[in-house]
C-alpha cells in the first residue's frame, strides 16, 4: 500500500498544484524577500546614471513571458521615470511592441508629467534578428522605416532628435525568454561598441545567463520572478512578482513534498522485489 | 557549374561578410557590410514565399492522402491563408487594429496557455524522474531540492545557508558547464560555417553532403 504513493495519479498533483498556487495568489502570506547581488548592481548601475540618460530596453519575448518579465519591466522603467531617465525600446520579438506598450501604461499612471514622444519612445518589432539589431546601432530611423510602433514618423518624436541609435544609449536592459536574446546583444552590440547590457530573463535562462553575468559581459541580471520581485521591493513597490513568490514559495514545496513521497515508495518498492 | 557556381557565390559572400564585421578601415567596408544587411533582409523576405509553397505542399499532400492526423493541416492552411488574406486585403496598414485583435486575443492567450501549463508537467516529471537510484542521480535530486528552496523566500526562512548553496551550484558547477558548452557549441558553428563556405557542406544546395 505505502508503494503506492511513489506512483500517484498525476492528476491529483495537478488539482493539488493548482489550489497552492490558487490560494497563495488570493491570500498571500507576504514571507521576506532578499535582494541578490545580481538585482542590486542593475538597480545601482540605472541609480549612477545622470538625469536625463537614453537608455535602450529590448522586450525580446512574447506572452509566455509575461508571469516573469513584465513585472521586471514594470519595476525598472518605474526606477527609471524616478530618476528622469528617458526609454528607447523595440524588439527582434513579434510582441515587442506589444509588450512595452503593456509596460509603460502601466507606469506612466503613476508620472503624469512623462509623455511619450519626450521620456519614451516605443519602436515596436522589427524584422531581421540580429541584422536589425545591427543597422539599429548607427542608424535607428533608417532601420525602423522610419516609423514607430504606432505608425507615428520619428522625426515628429522630439527624444528621437538625440537618439539616432543604440550607441546613443548609456546603458541596455534587455527583458529575454530565448533566441534572439542575450547572446546576440553581446555580440552585435555590447562588446564592439562598449554599451553596458543588463539583463531580466525568466526562470530557464538563468542558467545560460549566468556565465555572461560572471564574465562581466552582463553587468547584473533581473533573473525570473525572484528578480522580479526583488526589483519591486527596491523601488518600494510591491506588485505581482512579490505576490507570485508566494505562490512560487508553496509550489516548490509541494514539489518537493512529491519528490519525498516518490523517494520513499521507490524504497519501499525496492525491498518488497528483494523481499519477494 | 551548377554546383560550382553556388559555391563560390557562398564563399565570396561569406568572405566579404566576415571581413566587413571583423575589421574596420575605410568607408567601403562599412558600406559594403551595411548593403549586404539590406540584401539579408530581402532574402528572408523571399524566403518566407518559399516556405509558404513548401508548407502548402506538405500540408497539401497530407490532406488530399489522408494521412494521420490530417484534419490538423486543413486547421494549418486556413490559418495561415486567413492571415495573408486579411493582410492583403482587409487590413493593408500595419497599424490596423484588426493584427492588434489577433496578437492581444488569439496569439497571446493561446501563448500564456501554453507556457503556463508546463508547471504541471514539470511538477509531475519531477516526481516520477528524481528518484535515488544510483550516485548520479541522487547528485540530481539533491542539487534540484537545494535549487528549488534556495531560489524561493521559503529557502531562506528554513535555513540562511540553503540561498548561499543554490547561489554557489548557480555561479560555479553550473557556469563552468554552462561555459563548456557554450564554447563547444561556438566552436562548432565556426567549423560549420567553415565547412559551408569551403563547399563542404552542401545541405543548402538540397544534397546530403
Amino acid at each position: 500500500m505505502l508503494s503506492k504513493i511513489g506512483n500517484v495519479d498525476r492528476r491529483i498533483i495537478y488539482v493539488l498544484l493548482c489550489a497552492v498556487i490558487a490560494i497563495a495568489l488570493i491570500k498571500p502570506v507576504g514571507l521576506a524577500i532578499k535582494v541578490s547581488a545580481e538585482t542590486k548592481k542593475v538597480y545601482d548601475a540605472i541609480d549612477r546614471l545622470p538625469p536625463g540618460s537614453i537608455v535602450w530596453l529590448g522586450f525580446e519575448f512574447d506572452a509566455g513571458g509575461i508571469p516573469e518579465l513584465m513585472p521586471a519591466a514594470r519595476a525598472i522603467i518605474r526606477h527609471g521615470f524616478q530618476k528622469d531617465i528617458r526609454f528607447v525600446c523595440g524588439g527582434m520579438w513579434t510582441m515587442a511592441g506589444d509588450m512595452a506598450t503593456m509596460a509603460f501604461d502601466a507606469v506612466k499612471k503613476d508620472f503624469p508629467d512623462k509623455q511619450y514622444g519626450v521620456d519614451w519612445v516605443n519602436i515596436g518589432y522589427r524584422p531581421g534578428n540580429t541584422i536589425w539589431l545591427d543597422q539599429m546601432i548607427k542608424d535607428a530611423a533608417a532601420a525602423s522605416a522610419g516609423v514607430d510602433s504606432y505608425g507615428n514618423p520619428l522625426a515628429d518624436l522630439p527624444l528621437m532628435q538625440e537618439f539616432t541609435g543604440i550607441k546613443d544609449a548609456k546603458m541596455m536592459i534587455i527583458f529575454v525568454t530565448g533566441t534572439p536574446g542575450t547572446p546576440e546583444y553581446i555580440k552585435t552590440v555590447s562588446t564592439p561598441y562598449g554599451i553596458p547590457l543588463a539583463v531580466s530573463t525568466i526562470s530557464v535562462e538563468v542558467p545560460g545567463t549566468m556565465p555572461y553575468i560572471n564574465s562581466g559581459q552582463v553587468l547584473g541580471g533581473v533573473l525570473g520572478m525572484k528578480g522580479a520581485a526583488e526589483y519591486e521591493v527596491l523601488v518600494n513597490k510591491p506588485g505581482s512578482a512579490v505576490a507570485g513568490m508566494d505562490a512560487q514559495s508553496f509550489a516548490h514545496a509541494l514539489i518537493i513534498l512529491f519528490i519525498i513521497l516518490g523517494n520513499i515508495g521507490y524504497i519501499l518498492e525496492k525491498k518488497n522485489s528483494v523481499a519477494k | 557549374m551548377k554546383k560550382e557556381l553556388p559555391i563560390a557565390l557562398g564563399l565570396v559572400a561569406g568572405l566579404i561578410w566576415i571581413i566587413t564585421t571583423y575589421f574596420t578601415g575605410p568607408r567601403w567596408v562599412e558600406t559594403v557590410h551595411q548593403e549586404l544587411s539590406k540584401w539579408y533582409q530581402l532574402a528572408g523576405a523571399y524566403m518566407v514565399m518559399v516556405g509558404v509553397v513548401n508548407l502548402t505542399r506538405v500540408h497539401g499532400h497530407r490532406i488530399t492522402q489522408k494521412k494521420k492526423d490530417w484534419m490538423y493541416s486543413i486547421v494549418a492552411l486556413v490559418c495561415m491563408f486567413g492571415i495573408m488574406i486579411f493582410g492583403i486585403f482587409i487590413a493593408k496598414d500595419s497599424n490596423n487594429p484588426g493584427w492588434k485583435t489577433f496578437y492581444s486575443q488569439i496569439i497571446a492567450p493561446m501563448n500564456a496557455t501554453v507556457y503556463s501549463t508546463l508547471v504541471f508537467y514539470i511538477a509531475s516529471a519531477a516526481y516520477r524522474a528524481f528518484r535515488i537510484r544510483n550516485s548520479q542521480a541522487t547528485i540530481l535530486l539533491v542539487s534540484a531540492l537545494i535549487m528549488m528552496l534556495g531560489r524561493v523566500p521559503l529557502g531562506a526562512m528554513i535555513s540562511p545557508v540553503i540561498p548561499q548553496l543554490a547561489d554557489w551550484i548557480l555561479n560555479v558547477p553550473n557556469v563552468a558547464g554552462m561555459r563548456g558548452i557554450q564554447i563547444g557549441a561556438a566552436f562548432g558553428g565556426i567549423a560549420t560555417a567553415l565547412r559551408v563556405l569551403v563547399g563542404i557542406e552542401r545541405g543548402y544546395m538540397g544534397g546530403t553532403e
